[in-house]
């Protein structure tokens, strides 16, 4: 086992790798945070999304354009691959469904795989819709699946809007449906403006969030059913 | 800038041609801060070796802008079949050809493909797209293709239309790569190379290893 400073060492690998968009260095540090035994969570959150979230301030400042951010991307997806399959597999007492995807008009999708990615090291079945998703698709997937839970994600103030549509027609066909949303612009007051279920800022957020609701759901029916 | 010791570092290094563009006018919006085209071609067809060749020399001209604090963005010379990759999304916003005509090594012939004055279309291309100002080349504006019209007569598929490319009229469909295509995929099915290919070697700039000058 890695001590505290070679793990900060791996850890500055992982984050610089990605702001520089060096895939190579985001494949190295990641396995070598694999073969010294580090945490593959804390790695990519502490470590990869770290990075990334340098690289909005950079954007912001004017410092990156497209395609810089796009070779970020590609750099941190190179580490993620290598990671992903080292996440601990999580026993966490409950499993359920989900529909996940970024809502129209949205095609940033890193934030919502991260989420995704919780979501199946927790032993969830996942359904995905992907990014820039028509409103509609995520109804129908919901009946379509019969997950308890749907996951909308945007990154931009144009397309959030799009999320209480898709919460009302979701509530309409099927109330004891959970809906959670996330993505930086949006709030636990907008998801309560909005009637949404949950809200999380974060992935190992969203999970915990999730699970209590999933957990609240079962608890529901089985009552129900005990009743009959 | 000047842009002299970057075509002779590259020339060393193997590229057979360099050359740099203004090729603001060809940019989207995502790329619109990159405008100038650096056009690299070596004389040689497009296999796994030529791409390795070309790549090392686009991460070379990347390292030398990135020394003088210039952003850069590489189009890989088979840029259609790279996929899979975020900054792949990019590669089709930008044409290697254009590149090549914006930095004066050529005009696009009647067969569609790029025309070099002393090698043909025998040539494979790479750009790198830079904010660096260099010093541009004086591009091509139309074709030098005059009365000749080998390739229109000698295309099996009646692909190859003869119209003369100017670089006011970009738009303008030269080849219609629907026929040329349909020739190809009928071709596979027997033993015959599925690459038809006649109208790079018909053309009498690509013809004796590019070296020779225009026939009659
Ligand atoms: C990467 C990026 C891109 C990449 C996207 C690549 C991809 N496949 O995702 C590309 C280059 C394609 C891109 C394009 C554009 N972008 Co952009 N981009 C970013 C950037 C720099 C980083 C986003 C990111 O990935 N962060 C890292 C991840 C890990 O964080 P996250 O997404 O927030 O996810 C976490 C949480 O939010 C949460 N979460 C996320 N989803 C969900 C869902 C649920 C259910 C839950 C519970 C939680 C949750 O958990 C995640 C993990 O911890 C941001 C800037 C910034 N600082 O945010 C701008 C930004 C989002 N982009 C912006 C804009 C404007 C654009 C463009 C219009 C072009 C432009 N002018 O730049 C296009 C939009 C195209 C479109 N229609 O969608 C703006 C949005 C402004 C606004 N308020 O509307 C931002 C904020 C930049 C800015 N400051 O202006 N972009
Ligand atoms: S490859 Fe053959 S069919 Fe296609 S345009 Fe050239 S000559 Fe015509
Ligand atoms: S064969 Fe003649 S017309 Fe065709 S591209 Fe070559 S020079 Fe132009």
């Amino acid at each position: 086992m890695a001590d505290e400073a070679r793990k900060k060492e791996i850890y500055e690998k992982l984050r610089t790798g990605v702001i520089q968009y060096d895939e190579d260095a985001c494949r190295e540090g990641a396995q070598e945070a694999v073969s010294e035994g580090l945490d593959a969570n804390e790695a990519i959150f502490d470590g990869l999304v770290s990075g990334m979230e340098e690289v909005g301030r950079l954007f912001e400042a004017q410092e990156y354009f497209v395609p810089e951010i796009l070779m970020c991307a590609d750099a941190l997806y190179a580490g993620l691959d290598i990671l992903k399959p080292h996440c601990k597999q999580m026993d966490l007492g409950v499993k359920g469904s989900v529909v996940i995807g970024t809502v129209e008009g949205d095609v940033h999708d890193i934030g919502k795989n991260l989420v995704k990615m919780m979501f199946d090291v927790a032993g969830f079945t996942v359904y995905d819709l992907g990014r820039d998703v028509p409103l509609d698709k995520f109804v129908d997937e919901q009946l379509k699946t019969d997950s308890e839970l749907v996951c909308l994600s945007a990154m931009m103030t144009t397309s959030m809007v799009g999320m209480p549509k898709v919460i009302e027609k979701i509530k309409a066909k099927n109330p004891n449906c959970m809906i959670m949303i996330g993505g930086a612009p949006t709030s636990k007051e907008l998801a309560d403006k909005w009637g949404a279920d949950g809200y999380a800022e974060d992935a190992s957020n969203a999970l915990k969030e999730a699970i209590k609701m999933v957990a609240f759901l079962k608890k529901l029916r089985d009552e129900k059913i005990q009743k009959k | 800038m000047d842009a002299d010791p970057l075509k002779q570092f590259l020339q060393a290094e193997g590229a057979t041609l360099v050359g740099v563009g203004d090729v603001r006018r060809a940019l989207s919006q995502e790329i619109m801060h990159l405008g100038r085209g650096i056009a690299i071609a070596v004389n040689r067809g497009l296999t796994r070796d030529t791409v390795d060749l070309l790549m090392r020399l686009q991460a070379l001209t990347e390292g030398w802008l990135r020394a003088k604090g210039y952003r850069s963005l590489s189009i890989p010379p088979d840029s259609d079949r790279r996929m899979g990759k975020m900054i792949s999304k990019l590669y089709k916003l930008f044409c290697h050809k254009t590149a090549a005509t914006c930095a004066g090594l050529g005009w696009i012939g009647k067969n569609g493909l790029l025309i070099n004055e002393r090698y043909g279309s025998k040539m494979t291309w790479a750009t790198v797209l830079t904010d660096a100002p260099l010093a541009t080349d004086r591009p091509y504006v139309s074709s030098r293709c005059g009365d000749c019209d080998l390739c229109v007569r000698h295309c099996p598929s009646g692909a190859v239309q003869g119209h003369l490319w100017s670089l006011g009229d970009p738009m303008r469909e030269i080849v219609s790569y629907d026929k040329c295509r349909s020739l190809k995929s009928g071709r596979t099915s027997l033993r015959e190379k599925p690459n038809c290919g006649f109208c790079v070697t018909v053309c009498p700039y690509s013809r004796n290893g590019g070296e020779q000058q225009k026939a009659g």
